[in-house]
């Protein structure tokens, strides 16, 4: 379930990691990555340890998955929602989609729609970067800082 | 799986009154949804509902003040009706007009009424045509002729300037030959200041309490009257402890109070559960009115323990269309009931309030205790929003029992990690003044400035 951590859950995990042998820890909590090293730089791991974390890790929200998530909880960067509302993949109905997965974007091109109470407002990709799975389908409900997209950065 | 037939109640306020609503939203049978802002996407009240909608970011005027954010929700999520609790939207007219747009019901007055009673001008014209008593006023035409007005609206008063503002141009006057000498000082300054040197005076209540009804309308013009509330411990117009009944209302001015009420209902034909707010003076027997608060009050608890009725559930019910299950009752309750608003504020720094985590959090036990709050031994704090922690109710058999319960209550209440206001409230339920009730709203703010200076002798 994507949900966004609270700042204590984020100090608990922190504490978590400090007290264990991990040197480096890559975690997706919700829909937050986190990246912990004991030692400058970061190393990228190449399994993050997600499973050892379970226990914190576990959802603390019992809210019902909204309905437009269509896959596992997104994995690496994403485009999030910047406000609430109905998110719409083309300008109009029976329109080709602004973008599709594959297609390269820049922090200015328009991903999508999110009308909120019949106002409608583009959705730009705000980083640069390869798109990957979209995480919501064509005309549905979203929430604030909700995954739309699967992003692989430039 | 949401339970479709279930009627959906959208949340749209936290901290300890939208863990109120969830209950009584679980109380009529409907699915409570929390409109939370990201940083109560995992609050306490996130947990308790059956989802929860993140609207927006941290800052309330980026979430919980946004109309359409909120209204948004509410068509995500399938709302039947939005409470909107107090404070944020719950007096907006505008989240009212959206989601009657969207045929979704709202837990609150209509946005008509809203308006009207909105600001002081307009709310005053409603009370006057209702006959209910407000302040006097009196322009003055000619500054010549002031004596034979002060002589009218007696003493203290206030000279005021008609064009202004934040405070200026306000003079207090005692007695006749001050006012002669002052009156025509305040002209000149006013014309100066404002570019009009025009002037009305006012009676000026230094000692008044601040004494509330509860009302309950249907919409049509029936009323219901739930007693009514001291709140005149007060800092800075802040209200730091409520009380049902109003101690040492003389029966005759409680039947002022409560009659201007009902005529104020029927005179609107409001909707929901609402509050009219008087000063009650100390010194004469002149009661006056002050505000419409069109929307559940923090201090609603106390009511609802003296009569033993849920006032949250009955606004869903009747927002839903149902009969709002509320008694018809007496101007009196049964039982006499006092409210602690514990901030995270320390009264030791100006009542400086703080955030952040909190290491222990306990409550007392025992009959006639209720603890609203969504506030919980780990939880963090949070910054972005007011410094209301928790409600602390305690209802006994009669006032002296109460006060004396609720300073046991607070006493056996730790919370620990941040500062609260509970020394402070101690200090006032400890305090004779107190103890002997009908203290005024000016009462609070000298005698604690007293007492940190005794301290520190």
């Amino acid at each position: 379930m994507s949900e966004t951590p609270s700042w204590q859950e984020l100090l608990d995990l922190v504490e978590q990691l400090n007290n264990s042998d991990y040197e480096n820890a890559s975690v997706q909590f919700g829909n937050v990555s986190v990246r912990l090293s004991k030692n400058e730089p970061f190393v990228e791991t190449a399994s993050p340890v997600v499973a050892a974390l379970s226990p914190v890790s576990a959802p603390v929200v019992n809210a019902a998955t909204p309905a437009t998530v269509t896959s596992a909880a997104p994995v690496g960067d994403t485009i999030d929602a910047p406000m609430i509302g109905v998110f719409y993949r083309r300008p109009s109905p029976g329109a080709d989609e602004f973008v599709k997965p594959g297609d390269t974007v820049t922090a200015e091109t328009t991903i999508g729609i999110i009308e909120i109470m019949k106002l409608m407002n583009p959705v730009v990709a705000g980083k640069a970067g390869v798109l990957g799975e979209f995480l919501v389908t064509d005309s549905n409900p979203v929430e604030f800082g909700q995954p739309l997209v699967q992003i692989t950065l430039n | 799986m949401t339970t479709s037939h279930k009627p959906v109640v959208l949340v749209a306020n936290r901290g300890e009154i939208a863990m109120r609503i969830i209950a009584a939203a679980r109380r009529i049978g409907a699915s409570p949804v929390l409109a939370a802002s990201v940083a109560d996407a995992n609050s306490p009240a996130a947990r308790a509902a059956d989802r929860v909608v993140v609207i927006g970011a941290a800052q309330a005027n980026l979430s919980y003040l946004r109309p359409e954010q909120v209204a948004q929700a509410a068509v995500n999520v399938g709302a039947t009706v939005v409470h909107p609790g107090y404070g944020f939207l719950s007096e907006q007219p505008k989240l009212c007009e959206l989601l009657e747009e969207e045929g979704i019901a709202f837990a609150g007055p209509r946005p008509e009424t809203l308006r009207a009673v909105g600001d002081k001008g307009s709310a005053r014209l409603v009370a006057i045509e209702a006959n209910v008593p407000v302040a006097q006023g009196i322009e003055i035409n000619d500054p010549s002729e002031v004596r034979s007005l002060g002589e009218k609206l007696g003493f203290p008063l206030l000279i005021k300037a008609i064009h202004g503002g934040g405070g200026r141009g306000i003079r207090l006057v005692t007695n006749l030959d001050e006012l002669e000498e002052l009156a025509p000082q305040a002209a000149q300054e006013a014309e100066v200041a404002f570019g009009n040197g025009a002037l009305y005076l006012e009676r000026y209540y230094g000692l008044a309490r601040h004494v509330e009804v509860q009302v309950f309308g249907d919409g049509e013009g029936n009323a219901w009257i739930f007693g009514d509330r001291d709140c005149s411990v007060q800092r800075r117009h802040q209200k730091l402890i409520e009380e049902c009944p109003a101690p040492g209302l003389s029966e005759a001015r409680r039947t002022i109070l409560h009659d201007s009420s009902r005529r104020l209902v029927k005179a609107l034909k409001y909707r929901g559960a609402g509050t009219v707010e008087f000063l009650v003076d100390t010194q004469s027997e002149d009661v006056v009115f002050l505000e419409v608060n069109a929307r559940i009050q923090v201090e609603h608890p106390v009511t609802e323990e003296a009569f033993g009725v849920d006032l949250v559930a009955a606004q869903l019910r009747l927002a839903l269309g149902m009969d709002p299950e509320l008694p018809e009752v007496g101007p009196v309750p049964p039982a006499s009931v006092i409210e602690l608003r514990i901030n995270s504020e320390d009264p030791d720094n100006n009542f400086m309030p703080n955030s952040g985590v909190l290491t222990e959090v306990s409550w007392p036990k025992g009959p006639g205790i209720r603890i609203d709050t969504q506030v919980e031994t780990g939880y963090s704090f949070p910054p972005y929003y007011d410094s209301l922690m928790a409600k602390l109710i305690v209802r006994a058999h009669d006032r002296k029992a109460a006060v004396a319960a609720a300073l046991a209550a607070a006493q056996n209440t730790t919370i620990a990690g941040l500062k609260t206001t509970l020394p402070m409230l101690e200090y006032v339920l400890s305090h004779d003044d107190f103890i002997a009730g009908e203290i005024p709203t000016s009462w609070f703010g000298p005698i604690w400035e007293e007492r940190k200076v005794t301290d520190n002798v």
